[in-house]
């Protein structure tokens, strides 16, 4: 799969001469894919250089080039995966115009399609990436971090605001980022895409309420047809 | 864990049968390796060290276990078997469901919060170590799914509720316990009880309802010690 953030596809083998900074980027992101491949196939612990490079068609002194060893490798890609995330995520969200549960729907809809395209790094960063020592175990706390601004402004919707936990937001992104792990861990990226009407009445409720929040994940665009 | 416990066992004719001093190395093992993954982590804990604590010798080890994978795993059993244990007196303790499931929450919180060292094994280094262990300890959470459902019966309203709104309710607990374990808070756990019984019981109850029961003084009491050990 290749699923890094930014191009879809490898450097096509065309005449055009490729420049060299084009082609340590090109290098980059086929060690990165090749190490999220790796590590969703077989987990970061038995994930070596030798198996990188070898995947990523390039030299150890190329590998050695840009990343000390596999943790750092394995860290690029994390901070890669977060960023193209939030981006994607984020970009969805404010280009809803609707109000704010159709905001939460639309960045909640990116987030599952993107782990839907991209089942390695999706596996990669929320399965392995706490087996990956403190530093990757972070980024994953990160990510909780960066989603808990996106559904704070519910509590403008919530009569009884004072009373909610100071932690809401990201205890309710944790559960969301559960039930995605649950079905990565599965096989079942596939249906990952389905979950979007559950997922989104399960993040509403606590702001609005039952009745809302289901009609809200009920919306025409919400539902997916296809998975 | 406590030193007397894991003295070494008598030299000599000490009358133990062969059955015996294996399950009695087995146990050795397993709580060398709770304290070994409590002060370094599952990826830095070692073969040696786990035997180092259990005092016991390397070939007894691979008696046991093919690898450390496979001991963390049997720890992991023991401390979920002990919660299963605590949990479900707690909801034998009667009462209806609101309370049943309100009990059980707490008798886990306290007791993760008694034993840091296993709450750090079972919440948050049974997530360090790789896929298969994620994949038992996602098991073992799905577990509580079932208690959960039980929660249908009291609603109101005619509508189903989402399938995974329990799954997604426990993982948004889980993950909430878990980071306050790793962020070496452990001992406070006990704190979120009225967030774990708010989350539990708001898609049942209604959050007015829930918001009630979460925040009653019966809840910010001192709870009962477990007289129970996990040992």
């Amino acid at each position: 799969m290749r699923a890094l953030p930014g191009k879809a596809s490898r450097q096509p083998p065309g005449p055009e001469p490729v420049s060299r900074a084009a082609s340590a980027d090109d290098q980059r992101r086929r060690i990165l894919e090749s190490t999220a491949d790796l590590i969703a196939e077989q987990g970061f612990a038995e994930t070596t250089i030798e198996q990188i490079v070898r995947r990523a068609r390039v030299g150890y002194a190329t590998f050695y080039k840009h990343y000390g060893d596999k943790e750092e490798a394995f860290l690029a890609l994390l901070d890669a995966a977060l960023n193209r995330t939030a981006y994607v995520v984020e970009e969805a969200y404010d280009g809803e115009s609707g109000p704010w549960p159709d905001k939460v729907g639309a960045g909640l809809g990116a987030l599952l399609k993107l782990a839907a395209e991209h089942p390695s790094v999706a596996r990669a960063c929320l399965v392995e990436a706490p087996t990956a020592g403190p530093e990757a175990a972070a980024r994953h706390e990160a990510m909780l971090k960066r989603f808990a601004p996106l559904l704070r402004p519910g509590r403008e919707l919530n009569p009884r605001a004072d009373k909610l936990p100071e932690s809401l937001e990201e205890t309710l992104a944790g559960g969301v980022l559960w039930v995605i792990n649950q079905r990565l861990i599965a096989g079942e990226a596939e249906k990952l895409r389905t979950l979007l009407p559950e997922a989104l009445e399960f993040l509403l409720r606590p702001y609005v309420g039952e009745e809302v929040a289901a009609r809200e994940a009920a919306g025409p665009s919400h539902q997916v047809t296809s998975a | 864990m406590a030193d007397e416990e894991l003295g070494p066992l008598p030299a000599g004719r000490h009358g133990f049968s062969r059955e015996q001093v294996a399950h009695n190395q087995r146990e050795r093992l397993i709580a060398g390796l709770a304290t070994a993954v409590a002060e370094k982590g599952y990826r830095a804990t070692t073969i040696t060290d786990i035997t180092k604590q259990a005092r016991v010798s390397r070939r007894v080890f691979y008696e046991n276990f093919e690898g450390k994978e496979e001991c963390f795993l049997a720890a992991f059993e023991v401390v979920v078997g002990h919660v299963r244990e605590l949990a479900t007196d707690a909801v034998d303790g009667g009462g209806e469901w609101p309370e049943k499931a309100v009990a059980a929450a707490r008798a886990t919180l306290a007791f993760f919060a008694d034993e840091p060292d296993l709450a750090s094994l079972c919440l948050v280094e049974s997530q360090a170590a790789g896929a298969v262990v994620a994949a038992r300890f996602h098991e073992a959470v799905h577990e509580v799914v079932p208690y959960l459902e039980q929660g249908r019966n009291q609603r109101q309203a005619d509508r189903e509720l989402p399938p995974t709104t329990e799954d997604s309710t426990i993982g948004a607990l889980v993950m909430l316990a878990s980071r306050k374990v790793a962020a070496g808070e452990a001992e406070q756990l006990e704190e979120l009880l009225p967030e774990f019984a708010e989350f539990i019981l708001a898609p049942y109850l209604g959050a007015d309802r829930a918001g009630e029961i979460a925040h009653s003084p019966p809840l910010q009491g001192p709870r009962p010690r477990s007289s129970a050990t996990w040992r």
